[in-house]
């Protein structure tokens, strides 16, 4: 929280360049699923659209199970302000430094205090919303799929649109799945970069911010 | 109406003016419907010409609008459908028979008496009021449709609301209207039923499914359940809970979207915005005025209607997706892309593109809120001071302290 370091060892390249590619898929996504929902403009963009959304769901599709299997192999900080690592699946895991914070930083984020909470790199929130991303991406790859054609009719995707009551409301499922992704990412942006750019700096750029006095 | 032997249909033709070679056409096009090659035709004419006898079949109308019965009834020149159908000896028919009284309802209670025979039941099987909502001859539709599925070597439900309720099933249902597979589920019925969904029903599709059974199964039902290649929808009834329905493949497994001869127009980003505008009159998409095709599977596209006329799209309607189940609150308004989500009495029907926009105008104005708030608080910049030590353990150790 704050101004404080961010160097390299948080987001290794390999996960800035993952996270560039979730980034470019879900803008490609959100805006050719936003067509394909009820074109916005008529030239000749439909089969691109369609083109366009099946191409960024399989590369992010491919992108997450890598992802997360990285996760076991990749060594990442999982501390503010250090160069220290470990390998990145601490981080997607519950941490000592965030026992009993949860509360405390929902009050932090609500004005009910006035210090910041101590954490690790993710504080608990964070985490949360981080890690349901992970199911949020299948769901909308299963609500995807039930409704494309060539595979809605494969047993462990006719189940859900009968469980859903038809392909309709699987339709209308997948579009509210959309606006969650898009609620998440204006969230997740609006923190990010509340105080400062510098987590966009080393998450997009790579480039490190130092603590005030060391270069 | 016996008529025996090898020459029965040949001398029905012939009384219609209709032309051997109409007549193979004809079975060319009903070989489509099967998913068959065309070059079956001159099998499924033999099929038909061959059936040793007339095939005894009890018309039922339940909660129906007769819309099915228009459907294959209107003909202002001989019909192959209607003359093969006349195939099928239909020993009662309600709309249509001449028969009536006393004579009709005993022609019901002897086909039922004699056995091996076909029921086509057309309309929604009525349950409101203990089955009171419906009453022919003053018995129960649901008790007549019991007795006659009962006996039935199979039972073919035509329309929509032979097969879920339809329309009449539609929120609130007051009526309680349901499916026949439903009502036989409840009723512990095992005679198969075959569901031929939309809104009416395509007479090609019947005729379809009689040649199959004659063609395939030389009449015999267990044959024909057996050999005909079905997809099963399952869906879940208000009130008898989850139901599985038998629908022949060939005609209800594809999308209209899929064979749609607009699909070009889709694919190309050419839509229709506006009745009336030179996009209509180009025949382009009508994806945006809410065709359903694309989440509607029947083959409406290849067999078309009216006698391979037009069909509804071709003839400039989106589809409504009457081919679908709980078509009408699935589906509308018709006109939309989406159908609206139903949130109750308070909150009306809502579309979900407007719940999306308002969800997320309400988080990005918060956001703004929010963000003007952490300036105030003096957050941003440096960011806030940070705690020495968590709340929780200054608790505790204030705690501790105190106990000394």
């Amino acid at each position: 929280m704050g101004s404080h370091a961010h160097y390299r060892e948080a987001h290794p390249l390999v996960f800035v360049i993952t996270h560039w590619i979730n980034l470019i898929c879900m803008v490609m996504l959100a805006f050719s699923g936003f067509y394909i929902h009820f074109p916005f403009f008529s030239a000749g963009f439909m089969g691109v659209a369609r083109g366009m959304h099946f191409v960024a769901m399989y590369v992010i599709l491919i992108n997450l199970v890598f992802r997360i299997v990285a996760a076991f192999f990749v060594k990442t900080a999982n501390q503010l302000e250090t160069r220290e690592v470990d390998t990145d699946i601490k981080n997607w895991l519950p941490q000592a430094e965030n026992k009993h914070q949860l509360v405390e930083t929902l009050k932090y984020y609500l004005f009910f205090r006035k210090e910041g909470v101590i954490s690790g790199k993710y504080g608990s929130l964070q985490k949360i919303a981080y890690l349901a991303t992970v199911p949020l991406t299948f769901i909308q790859a299963y609500t995807g799929f039930a409704i494309y054609a060539p595979f809605a009719d494969a047993s462990f995707l006719a189940a859900g649109t009968t469980l859903v009551g038809g392909p309709m409301n699987m339709r209308i499922i997948h579009y509210f799945g959309m606006w969650v992704f898009i609620l998440f990412t204006m969230v997740h942006a609006y923190l990010a970069n509340i105080y400062n750019f510098a987590p966009s700096k080393i998450i997009f750029l790579w480039k490190e911010t130092l603590p005030e006095g060391k270069h | 109406m016996a008529h025996e032997g090898h020459n029965a249909l040949h001398d029905l033709l012939a009384v219609r003016g209709v032309t051997r070679r109409d007549f193979l056409k004809y079975c060319g096009s009903i070989a489509a419907a099967l998913g068959l090659s065309e070059t079956m035709a001159p099998q499924i004419a033999a099929a038909l010409e061959g059936a040793p006898k007339l095939l005894p079949t009890l018309w039922l109308n339940g909660g129906s609008c007769s819309g099915c019965t228009e459907s294959i009834a209107q003909v202002d020149s001989p019909d192959v459908a209607t003359i093969v159908l006349d195939y099928l000896s239909t020993n009662y028919f309600e709309t249509i028979m001449a028969a009536a009284g006393e004579q009709a309802e005993k022609q019901l209670s002897d086909t039922i008496a004699a056995g091996g025979y076909l029921v086509i039941y057309e309309g929604s099987v009525m349950t409101g009021q203990d089955g009171n909502t419906l009453l022919v001859a003053g018995k129960k539709g649901t008790e007549i449709l019991s007795e006659a599925a009962a006996g039935a070597a199979a039972v073919i439900a035509v329309g929509s609301c032979a097969v879920d309720g339809g329309w009449v099933y539609g929120y609130p249902n007051p009526a309680e209207a349901t499916g026949v597979q439903a009502w036989l589920n409840h009723e512990g019925i095992t005679t198969p039923v075959v569901n031929l969904p939309s809104c009416p029903v395509n007479p090609e599709w019947i005729v379809a499914m009689v040649v199959q059974l004659l063609l395939v199964a030389g009449g015999d039902v267990a044959t024909f359940v057996e050999k005909t290649e079905w997809l099963t929808r399952s869906y879940t009834d208000r009130k008898y809970g989850a139901v599985d329905l038998l629908m022949p493949k060939g005609i209800f497994g594809q999308s209209i979207h899929d064979n749609c001869p607009r699909r070009g127009h889709f694919e190309n980003g050419e839509f229709v915005t506006e009745f009336g505008s030179k996009e209509e009159a180009m025949g382009y998409c009508l994806y945006k005025m809410g065709c359903k095709g694309p989440q509607t599977f029947t083959n409406c596209p290849i067999v078309r209607w009216n006698r391979r006329t037009s069909w509804c799209v071709e003839a400039g309607s989106p589809c409504i997706g009457c081919g679908g189940l709980n078509w009408v609150d699935n589906n509308a308004p018709f006109f939309h892309r989406l159908s609206d989500m139903q949130m109750g009495d308070a909150l009306g029907n809502v579309q979900p593109g407007t719940v999306g926009a308002v969800v997320g105008g309400v988080a990005a104005a918060a956001l703004v809120a929010h963000g003007l708030g952490m300036k105030a608080a003096g957050r941003v910049g440096d960011g806030p001071p940070m705690e020495e030590m968590k709340a929780y353990d200054r608790k505790r150790l204030a705690k501790k302290g105190g106990d000394k």
